[in-house]
């Protein structure tokens, strides 16, 4: 019979770790990896030798990723392999650990994302079906041609769609990992320069270097190895689905998404009134405010009044990119999804400091990538 | 044995009222843009049921953007991207004759004119979209 993530064993995020995101240096991609990896094994108090498969999340790096960069905290001969899925690949690195762990191949697995900005020679390019824009539509005159139609649908202004810049920016200030780490005002942000229709550049995401990671385990491995079961923090939903034909929707992207979200809402068992804090793939201003309606955090076409409420500022009803999500924290490719784990685990922990949602229990990790993929996880603190 | 790409297919008919040249898939009813033999993406059919369509040049404007930053050689920024609608169906994305996005309101009515281009890649024309009342 077919099982979800939580009907199988359960499996908790036991360890984090970060390197900063930033903007493109000569730090080596190992030096960026191992610094997540070597900070993800402290958090969770264990030795490399405990980790048993483990899985780089990647994208620009290049083949053979894991080895070359793992082999430096001991060559201890685990699995390791390279996930890359576009915008989604470390989201999709933590879904495999949580499956060798769910599964009982392991009882200790490592996610890890990390990339350096590098040529892109993404397959759909190689289709030999071509359009009528070619390479003169890249993902900001997307999500512009989008972002345009929501206004004109809802009545929505630039003013509210570029607040949403405003609020991820405020939260990146106070994250010390975070690419971009000043806040900005509403004027800041409209003043330009122009990229591509009413997107400005604080309402596009930075792309630059950097790495994430989470160990994942099972309750064995934390009754054996010792980990404080206080700050695991369990995985209750994975979920990964593609894009189908939407045949009549408007909105491709907020259609993979909704339906994504509904089925980890339903894995989870939780509604979107449970949700406490929300990382999301905000590269534009505009996708905040498509996906906390898909989300069904709030009606058709309230997305922006709900982004300039407060309802999802920290302290709101629902903190929604408390690290600064991909606006502020930076969207290095490969790490970002792995990081918006980190981030949540921090929260549902209660060690987020100035960035705490109070009483946060319950998360949710959105990541798309093009192709297009979504990649949704649910984290719970157990009671 | 492994099957060989289909050839890159003209896009668009180089007639006073240009058409573009989409397909509609035997089985299942699907209409789409651009054209492809590799199978269905509705129904998984494969190419033998996929009959090219002539799709009318002629739609309505669902959205546009105006590109300020772009790196690429074969345009000059700023120029303006639309989403039409077509009035056979699929929505395409086209860049528009005008360069800024001034006049244009979202629903207007929109028909596909052939620019000739000087390009240095060899293609003669280029599939662009203006507002229906300019493009005569």
């Amino acid at each position: 019979m077919k099982k979800t993530l939580r009907q199988m064993r359960p499996v908790y995020i036991v360890g984090i770790g970060l390197h900063r995101y930033q903007r493109m240096s000569d730090t080596t991609y190992v030096t960026l990896g191992l610094t997540a990896v070597r900070e993800a094994l402290k958090d969770a108090a264990i030795d490399w030798k405990s980790v048993e498969s483990a899985y780089t999340g990647t994208a620009l790096v290049g083949m053979a990723a894991s080895r070359p960069m793992l082999r430096h905290l001991g060559a201890t001969g685990i699995a390791m392999a390279q996930v890359e899925n576009a915008s989604a690949s470390g989201s999709t690195a933590v879904r495999q650990a949580c499956l060798d762990v769910a599964s009982g191949l392991t009882d200790v697995s490592l996610a890890v994302g990390v990339d350096k900005p590098g040529p892109i020679a993404g397959a759909p390019g190689k289709t030999n079906i071509h359009d009528l824009v070619g390479r003169r539509v890249v993902p900001f005159t997307h999500f512009a041609l989008l972002a345009n139609e929501y206004m004109n649908r809802y009545g929505a202004t630039p003013e509210q769609v570029a607040m949403v810049a405003v609020k991820n920016n405020r939260n990146g200030a106070n994250n010390p990992y975070a690419q971009r780490q000043k806040a900005v005002a509403l004027e800041e942000v409209l003043a330009g320069p122009q990229i591509s229709g009413s997107l400005t550049r604080l309402q596009c995401c930075p792309v630059g270097e950097g790495a994430a990671a989470v160990i994942i385990a099972s309750d064995d491995a934390i009754e054996k190895l010792g980990i404080d079961r206080s700050r695991a923090i369990r995985v209750t939903a994975s979920v990964s689905r593609s894009e189908r034909v939407y045949r009549g929707a408007k909105n491709f992207d907020a259609e993979l998404t909704r339906e994504t979200v509904a089925q980890a809402y339903e894995e989870a068992q939780i509604a979107p009134q449970d949700l406490d804090v929300v990382e999301l793939h905000d590269a534009f201003t505009i996708e905040e405010l498509l996906y906390v309606e898909a989300m069904g955090l709030c009606g058709e076409g309230e997305g922006a009044r709900m982004i300039t409420s407060g309802a999802v500022d920290i302290g709101g009803k629902c903190a929604i990119s408390a690290s600064g999500g991909l606006l502020a924290m930076g969207h290095p490719i490969g790490p970002t999804g792995t990081g918006q784990i980190a981030e949540i685990t921090r929260q549902l922990r209660d060690e987020a400091g100035v960035r705490q949602q109070p009483n946060a229990r319950t998360g949710l990790a959105h990541m798309v990538g093009v192709g297009a993929v979504c990649v949704v996880h649910v984290l719970q603190k157990e009671s | 044995m492994p099957e060989s790409s289909p050839p890159a297919t003209e896009l668009f008919s180089s007639a006073e009222h240009p058409t573009l040249n989409g397909c509609r898939c035997r089985a299942c009813g699907y209409v789409f843009f651009p054209p492809q033999s590799y199978g269905c993406e509705y129904c998984g059919a494969t190419a033998e049921q996929l009959e090219p369509k002539s799709l009318r040049g002629t739609g309505s404007l669902a959205s546009f953007a105006t590109v300020h930053l772009h790196q690429g050689k074969e345009i000059e920024a700023p120029f303006t991207v639309g989403l039409i609608v077509l009035d056979d169906g699929p929505a395409v994305r086209a860049i528009l004759t005008q360069r800024t996005d001034e006049g244009l309101k979202i629903g207007d009515g929109m028909r596909a004119v052939l620019l000739d281009t000087n390009s240095e890649g060899g293609r003669a024309h280029e599939l662009r979209f203006a507002k229906q009342e300019a493009a005569r």
